[in-house]
């Protein structure tokens, strides 16, 4: 009677509410992480539309040679380098080398240690023990080091220098993703699903996964913001994509650090590029880990 | 008298305990289960009581084989439990399901309820589609919860309503055996008659037998037909519900009935107390003798920690293991000190 | 127990207290306010508690019973827990607008806690001995020698065998009884005059649950300590408790002398938590009656008896109207909020 309206119209008041749904809410309602994905967007805005946007070709000498290039003006927004090249149309078409690097690198990173630490996690005993001590070995060398090495080995562009920066995170993400399916193994709704008779790997793979990859989707944001960088760091010391006509920020920054003193801005635009870019991600990569977490109530 | 469905023989699930990360070196075992003989008849409850520590939720695991025993038998309807590999103990997985305590932790949070309680028929292979659909709703109709709650989330849900897609996700198989392991002492006490009385409907429905594990013996004793009292390990009791409550023979099942406590002040006021001293040991260092005995007020200066008891009928149907169960039930044999010794006297 | 320190310091008995009772609430309201929404825990909680009186709390999740415990003695959350309005009085002392520096005093002192889990109560650094002896040379200005002596005695109070040895020992090193136990000996140790236990035994087994009850019974007599035993275990209330209060949505529904409110429980809400734990000394046939349902959230202010949607006995007052505490049959030791309270005759025939 009333008793059962009562229990049904109880159930019936809210409309289902998904836990990603539930995620994108508390993204919406944090600032910090609306203004990192308004950066992020500014710049993959400018790199799909490089062409409309950038008033001249990257690699167009509208000035000329100049042995002081000049400053920002009217006409030219960030001034020109010593080429003759308007200097902020080569920042509107670095953002497309710098997001695909960061992407790709990070898919490379990705991809390969969420199939080891999946592995790893999983299936336990000697396999884990032996992929687990190979990315602690990977580990111990320093990352930037790492990669130079890789990219001496596979040689100069830019298919090389994302591969050797993913290279470099695959441990990071495989340990991150090892600890995360483990506690998931663990858990309650995994013996119910081996109790019903849910074979191992789509346990795996539909049940276990879609709850362990929450922080993993953090670190690979917070991953593309450093893969930016460490581009632009190869590219400092020589081991950037072989093409030097490229527009590429860390190239800009390396060519021009010995003209801090007369053309200040040939360092200033391309740094504050990049810092914006990877502030912009870690803010959204910030949002993430929040909304993600489910220990914090709705 | 009814068949056996599971029969259950010296069952041992003993946990390593592993030094070093590598290699590792087995050091010592923590005995959860050591030697436990039961059966489960068709169609009974069949109570497992115990405190923490005893093994009895390790029992029902492994009698799923969700932990894999390290020695004894489990005979499911004749088919030797722990001799299936693979696909084989996947199919046999239809026949016997589990109920869990934690019906927050016990649902994958990012499913939905129809999802849910569709999957064990999609693994199966049993429905798919639109007869997947109609199924979905007459079990939410069995257990109770209303049709539109297919399309929600376990996180939407109350416990007493998450622990209804629980048993609807353990009933959609039509299973023999359901293992139910605490079902309602995760719930608020309102909610928890609710849920035992859809398990009684249930079982009546769909002619299940069930192994129901419990710590709470009132709530043991109502929905069982026989009870099993588990203590580090072992079976010390084994009797009708009726009369393990009514004339319990181990000392440790007399002290465990005391000390559950009764709501009515008249009652309580005049009960008899055991207080038992001290606390439970390691399973991983059970004592000798009889397990008990560091505790018993009833031990003997012989045979108490020198001899396990073994487990033998002393009635009908009334197993023990004790070996002074007979002086002790005919009073020849005395609690040695009070044991409310502990209790600060004015 | 008759150690030279425990009777040394038994000299510094406080006075005893003035007329009326120990311990004394009046219409305690806390809301707690977040930027989503306001929850209404509790709604006017008035109960007193005397020196050597046992009064259980009894509730299920989110009746309040805890919220209550705790805006006793200021414990909670500044950030997001308001009061507005209520009265609490110790000793004729007025609690809930004592400033933080008086409510460290009382706390420990005058009234102690004792909670549900005892690990995280415990710091897990620090040694057993440190942890109690340190409470003793602040509360009650000890020297080191005469702090560990009424330790070790505190220890053998609440039956800890060996005290000596297991105050050099780690929180881990206890069991789960032995640190209630600790957490008890705690509590006691500057013999408070109210001790509030909220769900002290509800994470033991039942074996070590029966003693730590049996503790509790003991201190009350021979201290004769005011005790406030909150649970949702009406079996426990039984057989400790001389008065209990049922909670439900952040309101006492019914209070009353233990064994009275038990034979005769006069709210439906009593009613059906009785009628819903099975009983040991019962027959299974006798089959449960659950109560329909289950609680609502308490972001409305309660305008209504809130017990009214899952109720067998509603009328349509108790869907308008707020019910308060009335005198049983002219009884004025047994109250209830009902607008129509279960008789007698209605109880046996529903059985």
């Amino acid at each position: 009677m009333s008793i059962a309206q009562a229990e049904a119209t109880e159930l019936a008041i809210e409309r289902p509410v998904s836990l990603s749904r539930t995620a994108l809410v508390r993204l919406r309602r944090n600032p910090a992480a609306i203004a990192g994905a308004v950066i992020v967007g500014l710049f993959l805005l400018m790199a799909v539309a490089a062409p409309l946007i950038a008033p001249y070709g990257p690699n167009e000498s509208v000035g000329g040679l100049a042995s002081t290039p000049p400053g920002p003006s009217a006409q030219f927004w960030f001034g020109l380098d010593e080429q003759g090249r308007d200097l902020f149309s080569r920042i509107v078409f670095g953002a497309r080398l710098s997001l695909l690097v960061g992407f790709v690198a990070v898919l490379v990173g990705l991809s390969l240690g969420l199939l080891l630490g999946a592995l790893a996690g999983w299936t336990g005993g000697r396999t884990d023990a032996l992929v687990m001590r190979s990315m602690d070995l990977v580990l111990a060398i320093p990352p930037f080091l790492l990669a130079v090495g890789i990219v001496t080995l596979l040689g100069p562009g830019v298919l090389q220098v994302m591969v050797a920066i993913g290279l470099v995170t695959v441990p990071q993400f495989a340990r991150l993703l090892r600890g995360s399916v483990l506690a998931q193994k663990e858990s309650d709704y995994v013996l119910a699903g081996r109790a019903i008779g849910v074979p191992s790997w789509r346990l795996l793979l539909s049940h276990v996964l879609p709850n362990a990859i929450g922080p993993v989707i953090v670190l690979a944001t917070l991953t593309m913001a450093t893969a930016i960088i460490e581009v632009a760091a190869l590219s400092f010391i020589g081991l950037g994509p072989a093409d030097p006509s490229l527009p590429e920020w860390g190239r800009m920054l390396a060519e021009n650090a010995s003209r801090l003193q007369n053309a200040v801005h040939l360092v200033l635009f391309p740094g504050f590029a990049v810092v914006l870019l990877v502030l912009g991600i870690n803010l959204v990569g910030d949002g993430l880990r929040e909304a993600l977490d489910p220990k914090l109530g709705r | 008298m009814t068949a056996d469905l599971v029969v259950v023989e010296d069952l041992q699930v003993h946990f390593p305990i592993r030094t070093g990360a590598l290699l590792g070196r087995t050091t010592g075992a923590v005995r959860a289960v050591d030697g436990v003989s039961l059966s489960i008849r068709k169609g009974e409850t069949l109570g497992l009581v115990g405190e923490s520590g005893s093994g009895k939720t390790t029992t029902g695991r492994a009698l799923l084989r969700l932990v894999e025993p390290t020695g004894g038998r489990v005979t499911f309807d004749g088919v030797d439990v722990l001799a299936l590999r693979g696909e084989e103990l996947r199919k046999l997985r239809r026949r016997m399901q589990m109920v869990f305590q934690d019906p927050y932790s016990s649902l994958n949070p990012r499913r939905n309820v129809a999802n849910l309680v569709g999957e064990p028929l999609r693994v199966h292979g049993i429905a798919s589609g639109r007869a997947l659909d109609t199924r979905v709703t007459e079990l939410l109709d069995l257990v109770g919860l209303p049709r539109n709650a297919g399309a929600r989330y376990p996180h939407e849900f109350s416990g007493g309503q998450r622990q209804r897609i629980g048993l609807a996700r353990a009933v959609a198989l039509d299973p023999d055996l359901v293992v139910a392991d605490e079902p309602v002492s995760a719930l608020d006490v309102s909610i928890q008659a609710q849920i035992l009385n859809l398990l009684g409907d249930l079982q009546q429905r769909l002619d299940l037998t069930y192994l129901f594990i419990a710590h709470d013996l009132a709530v043991v004793r109502h929905v069982a037909d026989r009870i099993a009292v588990m203590y580090l390990g072992t079976i010390v009791e084994l009797a009708t519900a009726p009369a393990l409550v009514g004339r319990p023979l181990h000392p440790y099942s007399r002290a465990l009935l005391s000390a559950v406590p009764i709501p009515d002040p008249r009652v309580e006021a005049v009960r008899e107390r055991i207080i038992l001293r001290g606390d439970i040991p390691s399973p991983a260092a059970p004592p000798p003798g009889c397990r008990f005995h560091t505790r018993c007020p009833f031990r003997q200066a012989t045979r108490c920690d020198t001899e396990i008891p073994a487990l033998r009928e002393v009635r009908p149907g009334h197993t023990v293991a004790c070996h002074w169960a007979e002086e002790i039930e005919a009073g020849r044999i005395r609690p040695a000190q009070p044991a409310a010794a502990l209790a600060a006297d004015g | 127990m008759s150690s030279a320190a425990w009777t040394a310091w038994e000299g510094a008995d406080p006075v005893r207290p003035p007329a009326g009772p120990l311990l004394s609430v009046r219409d305690l309201q806390v809301r707690f306010v977040t930027r989503d929404r306001t929850v209404h825990a509790v709604n006017g909680v008035s109960f007193d508690l005397d020196a050597g009186q046992t009064l259980g709390l009894v509730g299920e999740s989110g009746s309040g019973k805890s919220v209550t415990s705790l805006a006793l003695l200021g414990l909670l959350p500044r950030r997001t827990a308001q009061i507005p309005a209520g009265e609490v009085r110790f000793a004729d002392e007025d609690l809930l607008h004592a400033p933080e520096s008086r409510l460290r005093q009382v706390r420990g002192n005058d009234v102690a806690m004792v909670f549900q889990d005892p690990m995280t109560s415990l710091n897990p650094v620090l040694t057993v001995g440190r942890q109690l002896t340190e409470t003793l040379r602040t509360h009650l200005a000890m020297d080191k020698q005469q702090a560990r002596d009424a330790a070790a005695d505190l220890l053998d109070r609440v039956g800890i065998p060996d005290p000596r040895r297991r105050l050099r020992e780690y929180p881990h090193q206890f069991s789960g009884g032995m640190r209630q136990r600790v957490m008890i000996a705690m509590a006691i140790a500057c013999r408070p005059r109210v001790l509030i236990a909220d769900e002290p035994t509800t994470a033991l087994d039942v074996t070590i649950q029966a003693q730590i009850l049996e503790l509790l019974r003991g201190l009350v007599e021979t201290e004769r300590m005011g005790l406030l035993l909150i649970t949702h275990d009406l079996g426990v209330v039984a057989g400790v408790c001389e008065r209990t209060a049922v909670m439900y949505a952040g309101r006492i529904v019914e209070t009353g002398p233990t064994a009275d409110l038990f034979a005769r429980p006069r709210h439906p809400y009593t009613l059906g938590l009785l009628r819903s734990v099975p009983r040991l000394d019962a027959g299974s046939d006798l089959p449960l009656a659950p109560i329909p349902g289950s609680p609502r959230d308490l972001t409305d202010a309660p305008s209504a008896c809130a017990f009214a949607p899952r109720c067998a006995y509603a009328t349509d007052e108790s869907r308008e109207r707020l019910p308060v505490l009335t005198p049983v049959d002219g009884d004025r030791d047994h109250l209830v909020a009902c607008w129509n309270p279960v008789s007698d005759a209605q109880r046996v025939s529903s059985a």
